[in-house]
C-alpha cells in the first residue's frame, strides 16, 4: 500500500507542475469570504471572481462558468502579500567588486528553483522585490518577481509591468567592503555620498556626450565618432531621468537626510529608504520628499549602526504620513510577514487597515505597481491569499495562495517535497535559510577574501 | 594473441602511446630510426562504417599520406602498401571532440600592479583575453592527448583555459608529434560565467554585464575604425587589443563557445545571444529537459557533456521511512533523467555533438552505452562523435566521415562499436597508425589509471567558485612517513596575495580525498574542510566553510612534475 502512496505522490507532483511556456493566467471564483480589500474596506460574505488572471468582479451571488469555485465561508481573503526587500530566488546577490555596479541586473541571475519561493507562497507572499546586496554604494538593478513557482524559465517570474528599480547602500556595508576591505573609496559615510554624487555627475557628462553625438549624427554628411558605451553610467542617467526607483539600504538618520539632500540636488524623487532603523527621526523629511521607508518590525543590534532602533519605527512613520512598508530581507521572515505587520499593533496601536497596508498596498506603491496589485479591486491582478482567520490574528494560517488567478499553494495539497529541481549528485541537498546569514553578519569583521567576503552582505 | 607483426610503427610513438607494438624494421636513411617506412596503408576485408548508418562489409580502405584514397570491395593496392589484415575488424570515422581541454595549461596570471584597483582591473587580470590563442597553451605531447586518442579521438576542438573570455580555440588532429597538427585556428571565442578572483567582475552578475560591455564597445570601436578609414579630419581610433580580437565575433565570422554547467547558464548564454546577436555554441550542456524548446528555437550548436552522475540512490536500504523514500525516489528520478539527456535531444530533433570537457577517457564508451540504453540511437551517438562536430567546426569537407579525399582518421575496433566486446585495436589519425593492446576477454576498456601509484601526491592547482567569485591556489601533497602531508595556498584574507596553510587530516581512500586547513582572518580561526573524489589528475569536491556553506572545488594535478 505504501508503494502505491509513493506512486500517487509522484504523480501529484507531476500534475502540479505547471507546464512551461507562456505565463499562465487562471480563473477562480472565491465565494462567501470576508474580503479585506485594503483600499475599500472589509466586505463580509462576499465573492471575488478572477477571470484570466484579473479580478473581474467583487460582489454577492457571483457565478462563473469557466472558473473553479472555492467556498471560503468563514475564511478571510486578502491581497497577495508584497515584500519590498528580498533576496529569494537569486543565484548571486552581491557583485561586491566595485563601489558602483549599476550595470548589473538581478534579472540575469534569477533562480526559479529556489524553494524559498514556495515557502513565501505558503506565507501568502505573491510578489517579492529581488534585490542586489548592500556591498556597494550603488548596487545592481533589482527585479520584481511574481511567485509563479513551478516554471523552469526565470523570465516567467518577472513582473514585466513593474518599473525598473535599483539598490543603493549607505553606511557600514559599503565602507567596510570597499574602504576597509580593499582600501578604496568609500571608507566613510562622507565617501559614500561622494561616490554617489560623482556617479551622478559622471552620468550627466555621459548623457551629454551621447546627446551631442546623436544630434551631430542627424546633420547631413556628418561623421561623428560615437562615445564609449557605459551601461553603468547609462543606468545612472535613467535614474536622473526618473525611469528607475532607488531602494536605498540605510540605517542612520544623518545618512538618510544626506541622501535626501543629494537627491534634491539632482532632482531625484523616486527613492525609497529600506531598513531605515532611524527613519523615525527624519519622518517629516521622508514624508515630504521620498517614496517612504521599508522597515523591519523589530530587528536590530546586529551591528553598530543599528543599535539605536525601536519597534515603534513603523508606527511613528505611518502616523507622520510616510509611505511605510514592512519587509523581510530574509527567506525565513518572508513566510510570516503578516505577523511582522501585526507587531505594529502591539507597538504603536496601528489599525488593522494600516497594519495590513504595510505589507500590501504600501510596498506596491514603493515598487511602482500599486495600479496592478496590493489591494483587492476590480481590474487588478488576481493575487489573493485565503486565511483561516483574520490575517492579523496570531492563529492565522494561509490556506491557499493565488497568483494571476492560479493556485500556487494549497495547505491541503502541500507535499513533503515541493522542489522543482533535484540534484542527482546529492542525497540530501544543503538547505540554507537566508535568515541563517544574519548571525554571521553580527559584528563580525570577517574577510576570507573570496570565500567568505560578502557572502553575508546580502542580509541587510 | 598475435598482435600486429606487420605494422611498422615508429619509435617516437612509444613515448606517447603505451602498449604499442612495433616492428624492428627501420628505414636505413633515417639515423634516428623514427621515420616510417611507408605512408601508404590499407586495411583489408573489414566492416567499414563510412558515416552513421552506412556500413559495408568485406571492404578495404586505402590511405596514403594522410588522405583516404579508396574505400570499397575491389580496391587496387599499389606496391609498398603496408597492409593490415582487417578480418573481423570494424572501422569507423575517427571521433571528433567538440570541445576539449586536453593538454591545455592555464597561463599564469600576471602580477597585480602596486596600485591595483580591484574595481577596475586591466582586461588581462579580469580574465578578458580574447586575443589569446589556445595553440600557445597546448602541449601536443601531453598524456591527456594520447589518452583521448586511445579512446578513439582523432580531432579535437581545443578550448583555451582562463577567465570569462579566455581566448580563441583551435582544431587540431591527434597525428604525428612532428607536425603542428593544426587544422584550424581562431575557430571560436571561448567564454564562461566565471568571475575573477577578488576583482570586477567577480560573479555571474558582473560577468553578464561585462560581456555586454565588451561586445557593445567592440561594435562602437569598429564603427570608429570604419569612420576613420573613410573620412578625413577625425580623431584617431584608440587601438584596443580586446576589441580588435572581438571584431570577428561581432562580424559573426567567429562564434562564441560558452561553457555552461546547468540549464540556468544555458539560458544566460541564450539571453546574451538574443540581445547581442553573435553565433553561439553551447559547451557542456546538461539538464536539457528544462530548456530543450529554447535550445531548439535558438538554433545554436549543442555540445553535450559526456559526464554522467553516479547513482547515489542505489545503496540506500529498503527500510526507509516514507519521507526518506520519497526523497530517494526523486534523486533516482534526477539520475535517470541525467542519463536520458542525449536521447531527449535526439527525440526533439536537436542536432548535437559530444564534448570531452570534464570527462575521463575511461568513461567515454561506458557513458555512451548508458545513454544508448536510455534512448539514444547508435547512429545518433556516432554522429555526435563524428559528423555533427565536423559540421559545427566547419571541417566537414575533410573530416567526419570516411570518404575518398578526406583525412585518414579512423577508429578500428574488434567488434561493433557500441557493443560490450568492442575494444579499440587501432586509431588512425592524420594517416598515422596507433596500435593498442587488446585483451582476449574484455576486462575494461580505456585506460584504467584511476588511482595510480602516484596517488594524490603532487602539485594540484585548485579553483573554487563561491557566490563571491572564483578563488584558487595550489595544493602540494607528499606521501610522508606518517601518511600524506601537504600545504595549501589561498587568497590572503588580509589583502592581496596568497597565504599558506598546512593541510591536516589528509585522508585518501577508495578514490576519495578529504582534508582540512585553518585560516585566520581578523582574529578569527576558521576551519575549512574539503572532500571529494579524485582520479589520476582530477579532483572534484566541495569546500565547507564552517557554518557559512559549502562550495564546489575542483583541482587539476600539474603535469610533468610527478608523472614524468
Amino acid at each position: 500500500m505504501k508503494k502505491l502512496n509513493y506512486i500517487i505522490a509522484a504523480f501529484l507532483v507531476m500534475v502540479w507542475m505547471p507546464s512551461m511556456g507562456q505565463t499562465q493566467k487562471g480563473s477562480v471564483l472565491i465565494k462567501n469570504a470576508t474580503v479585506i480589500t485594503i483600499t475599500q474596506g472589509t466586505l463580509e460574505d462576499t465573492d471575488i471572481l478572477v477571470e484570466n488572471g484579473i479580478i473581474k468582479k467583487i460582489g454577492k451571488e457571483l457565478t462563473a462558468n469557466n472558473a473553479t469555485t472555492i467556498d471560503a465561508k468563514g475564511k478571510y481573503v486578502m491581497p497577495g502579500i508584497i515584500d519590498a526587500h528580498s533576496h529569494v530566488a537569486l543565484d548571486a546577490v552581491n557583485e561586491a567588486t566595485a563601489p558602483i555596479t549599476s550595470e548589473v541586473q538581478m534579472a540575469d541571475v534569477v533562480d526559479p528553483y529556489d524553494i524559498g519561493l514556495y515557502r513565501a507562497l505558503a506565507g501568502g507572499v505573491t510578489v517579492s522585490h529581488a534585490m542586489h546586496g548592500s556591498a556597494n554604494a550603488i548596487g545592481g538593478q533589482n527585479i520584481t518577481l511574481k511567485h509563479r513557482y513551478g516554471t523552469f524559465n526565470p523570465e516567467d517570474l518577472f513582473m514585466k509591468e513593474a518599473p525598473r528599480t535599483i539598490k543603493f547602500a549607505l553606511g557600514e556595508n559599503p565602507t567596510r567592503v570597499h574602504g576597509r576591505g580593499k582600501n578604496i573609496q568609500p571608507r566613510t559615510r562622507m565617501g559614500v555620498e561622494a561616490v554617489i554624487r560623482n556617479g551622478f555627475n559622471e552620468a550627466l557628462q555621459y548623457k551629454k556626450a551621447w546627446e551631442t553625438y546623436e544630434s551631430a549624427s542627424k546633420q547631413k554628411g556628418a561623421t561623428p565618432i560615437p562615445p564609449k558605451s557605459d551601461a553603468r553610467l547609462q543606468t545612472l542617467v535613467d535614474i536622473l531621468d526618473g525611469k528607475i526607483i532607488i531602494h536605498c539600504h540605510s540605517y542612520r538618520a544623518d545618512e538618510i537626510y544626506a541622501l535626501i539632500n543629494t537627491c534634491k540636488d539632482f532632482g531625484i524623487t523616486n527613492i525609497v529608504f529600506t531598513h531605515a532603523n532611524e527613519g523615525f527621526k527624519v519622518a517629516p523629511e521622508l514624508a515630504e520628499y521620498t517614496m517612504g521607508a521599508s522597515v523591519f518590525a523589530d530587528w536590530w543590534a546586529y551591528k553598530f549602526e543599528v543599535y539605536y532602533s525601536t519597534a515603534y519605527n513603523a508606527a511613528i512613520l505611518m502616523e507622520n504620513d510616510v509611505l511605510t512598508s514592512i519587509n523581510s530581507d530574509s527567506g525565513e521572515l518572508i513566510r510570516h510577514l503578516y505577523h511582522e505587520a501585526g507587531k505594529t499593533q502591539r507597538y504603536g496601536q496601528l489599525s488593522d487597515e494600516q497594519a495590513l497596508a504595510l505589507i500590501t498596498i504600501n510596498p506596491a506603491k514603493q515598487l511602482g505597481i500599486a495600479d496592478k496589485v496590493g489591494s483587492i479591486e476590480e481590474g487588478k491582478q488576481g493575487d489573493l491569499v485565503i486565511f483561516n482567520d483574520h490575517p492579523l490574528s496570531v492563529y492565522a494560517i494561509p490556506q491557499m495562495t493565488f497568483v494571476d488567478g492560479i493556485k500556487y499553494f494549497d495547505i491541503n495539497d502541500d507535499q513533503n517535497d515541493m522542489r522543482i529541481r533535484v540534484s542527482a549528485n546529492e542525497m540530501v541537498e544543503p538547505i540554507f535559510l537566508k535568515e541563517h546569514a544574519h548571525n554571521c553578519m553580527h559584528g563580525v569583521d570577517f574577510f576570507f577574501t573570496n570565500f567568505g567576503r560578502n557572502l553575508f552582505e546580502h542580509s541587510h | 594473441m598475435n598482435i600486429n607483426t606487420k605494422i611498422k610503427l615508429l619509435g617516437s610513438f612509444i613515448v606517447a602511446v603505451f602498449f604499442i607494438a612495433y616492428s624492428s624494421v627501420q628505414a636505413q636513411s633515417d639515423p634516428s630510426g623514427t621515420k616510417r617506412v611507408s605512408s601508404t596503408y590499407a586495411i583489408k576485408n573489414a566492416t567499414i562504417t563510412t558515416s552513421p548508418g552506412k556500413t559495408m562489409t568485406g571492404a578495404t580502405i586505402l590511405f596514403k599520406d594522410g588522405l583516404i584514397q579508396a574505400i570499397g570491395t575491389n580496391v587496387y593496392l599499389p606496391a609498398g602498401t603496408d597492409v593490415i589484415n582487417g578480418d573481423s575488424l570494424y572501422i569507423y570515422p575517427g571521433f571528433i571532440d567538440g570541445a576539449s581541454s586536453a593538454g591545455i595549461t592555464r597561463p599564469s596570471e600576471p602580477e597585480r600592479p602596486a596600485n591595483f584597483d580591484s574595481s577596475n582591473p586591466s582586461d588581462e587580470l579580469a580574465g578578458i583575453t580574447p586575443w589569446r590563442n589556445v595553440i600557445d597553451q597546448v602541449d601536443m605531447n601531453n598524456n591527456a592527448i594520447s589518452d583521448w586518442r586511445k579512446a578513439g579521438f582523432t580531432v579535437a576542438h581545443l578550448i583555451p583555459d582562463g577567465g570569462m573570455i579566455s581566448g580563441k580555440s583551435a582544431v587540431v588532429v591527434f597525428g604525428s608529434t612532428s607536425s603542428t597538427n593544426i587544422l584550424g585556428q581562431k575557430t571560436a571565442l571561448s567564454a564562461k560565467f566565471r568571475g575573477s578572483r577578488g576583482m570586477y567582475p567577480g560573479t555571474p552578475l558582473g560577468v553578464m554585464a561585462k560581456f555586454r560591455d565588451v561586445y557593445k564597445n567592440t561594435e562602437l570601436s569598429a564603427q570608429h575604425q570604419n569612420l576613420f578609414a573613410s573620412n578625413v579630419g577625425l580623431n584617431r581610433p584608440e587601438i584596443n587589443k580586446t576589441y580588435e580580437a572581438m571584431y570577428p565575433v561581432i562580424n559573426k565570422n567567429t562564434p562564441v563557445i560558452f561553457e555552461v554547467s546547468n540549464d540556468l547558464e544555458i539560458r544566460r548564454a541564450l539571453r546574451l545571444q538574443k540581445e547581442l546577436g553573435f553565433n553561439l555554441m553551447l559547451m557542456g550542456v546538461t539538464e536539457v529537459e528544462k530548456v530543450i524548446s529554447e535550445i531548439k528555437a535558438s538554433n545554436t550548436s549543442v555540445l553535450l557533456a559526456l559526464t554522467l552522475p553516479e547513482d547515489k540512490s542505489k545503496n540506500k536500504s529498503d527500510k526507509l521511512n516514507e519521507e526518506a523514500q520519497e526523497r530517494t525516489d526523486r534523486v533516482k528520478e534526477a539520475y535517470e533523467t541525467a542519463l536520458k539527456q542525449a536521447g531527449m535531444l535526439e527525440e526533439a530533433g536537436v542536432k548535437f555533438g559530444f564534448t570531452t570537457s570534464g570527462a575521463k577517457p575511461g568513461d567515454l564508451m561506458k557513458n555512451i552505452k548508458i545513454m544508448i540504453i536510455n534512448g539514444l540511437s547508435e547512429d545518433a551517438a556516432l554522429a555526435a562523435l563524428t559528423i555533427n562536430n565536423a559540421q559545427y567546426l566547419g571541417i566537414q569537407k575533410f573530416a567526419g566521415t570516411l570518404e575518398k579525399g578526406k583525412l585518414a582518421n579512423m577508429v578500428i575496433t574488434t567488434a561493433p562499436l557500441f557493443t560490450d566486446d568492442a575494444q579499440i585495436k587501432h586509431v588512425v589519425a592524420d594517416g598515422y597508425v596507433f596500435d593498442y593492446e587488446t585483451k582476449p576477454k574484455k576486462v575494461a576498456n580505456g585506460n584504467k589509471n584511476g588511482n595510480g601509484a602516484a596517488g594524490v601526491s603532487g602539485t594540484w592547482e585548485y579553483v573554487s567558485d563561491t557566490p563571491a567569485g572564483s578563488s584558487g591556489g595550489m595544493m602540494t601533497i607528499e606521501n610522508g612517513a606518517t601518511g600524506y602531508e601537504g600545504t595549501i595556498t589561498y587568497d590572503d584574507p588580509a589583502g592581496s596575495g596568497k597565504a599558506q596553510a598546512t593541510m591536516k587530516n589528509i585522508t585518501v581512500k577508495d578514490g576519495k580525498m578529504s582534508f582540512t586547513f585553518d585560516v585566520s582572518a581578523a582574529g578569527m580561526e576558521i576551519t575549512v574542510s574539503v572532500n571529494g573524489d579524485y582520479t589520476e589528475d582530477q579532483f572534484n569536491g566541495r569546500m565547507s566553510l564552517a557554518e557559512f556553506g559549502s562550495f564546489p572545488l575542483t583541482a587539476t594535478k600539474k603535469p610533468n612534475q610527478s608523472n614524468l
